[in-house]
């Protein structure tokens, strides 16, 4: 399946889903935090994709631009395809919903976000702290982290 | 303390009683520097580039005497520090220490067991050296060292050990040793150095040793 027919397919799909304009070296699809689910499910089970591995899920802080950007990372063992799926949040109001009723594995991968980043995930149902000790406070892969441990490099 | 000082004075005033202690420290310390068994504590990259490649048939720590390698801490005397040491497991680092019977030793390997590393700045969970958890007696520097970098930090240790010092009990140093290979020195020397004193070691030369036993140790 080549790019455009992968596209196509997907805005068949889930209307409100668009092509990212950022560069990347797999097909990445922009969708806001309400489509979501309905969109990874549609993904995984719809025979012509059959995304059905999460490989990766991670976040990034976007400082500047008020955001935490949520990238998904689908593989197809069938067609042999990676695509990357992006959410933006606004990060003062980080939730999305989870989706770790489609994937089991997303369960641990959410934790391990909302440990290090504070992301909160609607429905979750375990959501603790994976890393980290349970009465740390603040969460240390935010841009804007700060405690009494970390050294700062002298100027 | 007066048992002490009678010990003392008798040892001042039996001529030859000494002599049996020090031969009987000597071999002990041989002993103890020739059968180290570690425990290795790989927690990153160190403990792949550096430990295992150390461990397999090509550097081989098996000629040093060091090679039974126990995943316990009750039979084990060295801890080999390889790899990042961060917060939450600190107090399992400790714990480990605490358990391994005495005498006990460590070698600190790579720049995070000494310092943090490359994680010294700007990091909200790595300590910044083993030395804040538990006493070091020879750093090997590195990121990661090579292999011939930690067998000169044992060898470094066996050397130690058989003056008998250690970080705990120390003689006339008092502060742990960084046994960094020095410039030109390759691992061909190393190996002959070893080489050499293994064949020192496991040699009795009787008559060399009988002539020692009537030498006046003159302490
Ligand atoms: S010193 Fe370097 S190689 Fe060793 S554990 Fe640290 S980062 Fe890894």
């Amino acid at each position: 399946m080549t790019t455009e027919e992968l596209f196509q397919v997907i805005t068949e799909l889930e209307p409100s889903a668009k092509q990212s304009e950022k560069t990347s070296d797999r097909p990445t699809v922009e969708v806001p935090p309400e489509a979501l689910v309905a969109l990874m499910q549609k993904l995984r089970d719809d025979p012509r994709l059959s995304f059905n591995m999460l490989l990766a899920h991670t976040a990034v802080d976007w400082l500047e631009e008020r955001l935490f950007e949520m990238v998904y990372q689908l593989y197809s063992p069938q067609n042999q395809q990676y695509l990357a799926v992006l959410v933006y949040v606004p990060r003062n109001n980080p939730v999305v919903p989870t989706i770790s009723s489609i994937w089991r594995i997303a369960e641990f991968q959410e934790r391990e976000v909302y440990d290090l980043l504070g992301v909160l995930y609607d429905e979750h149902p375990d959501l603790r702290r994976l890393f980290l000790e349970d009465d740390w406070t603040g969460f240390p892969l935010r841009k804007s982290y700060q405690d009494d441990f970390i050294l700062e490099r002298p100027k | 303390m007066g048992l002490v000082k009678k010990e003392e004075y008798a040892f001042d005033t039996m001529p030859g009683v000494d002599v049996v202690l020090t031969k009987i420290d000597y071999v002990v310390n041989w002993a103890r520097s020739n059968s180290l068994w570690p425990l290795t504590f790989g927690t990153s990259c160190c403990a792949i580039e550096m430990l295992m490649a150390t461990g397999g048939p090509r550097h081989d720590l098996a000629r040093f005497g060091a090679e039974v390698t126990r995943p316990s801490p009750r039979q084990a005397d060295l801890l080999i520090l390889a790899g990042t040491i961060v917060k939450r497991m600190a107090p399992r680092l400790r714990t480990l220490y605490d358990q391994m019977a005495e005498p006990r030793y460590v070698i600190a390997t790579g720049a995070c067991t000494i310092s943090g590393g490359p994680f010294l700045y700007h990091s909200y969970s790595t300590i910044r050296g083993a030395d804040e958890i538990i006493p070091v007696d020879v750093y090997v520097p590195g990121c990661p060292p090579r292999p011939e970098s930690l067998l000169h930090g044992l060898l470094t240790l066996q050397k130690l050990i058989k003056e008998g010092q250690t970080i705990r009990k120390p003689g006339v140093r008092h502060k742990p040793v960084i046994s960094e290979i020095p410039e030109g020195v390759s691992r061909e020397d190393i190996t002959a150095e070893m080489v050499e004193l293994l064949e020192h070691d496991s040699v009795v030369n009787i008559e060399e040793t009988l002539g020692n036993l009537e030498r006046p140790t003159g302490i």
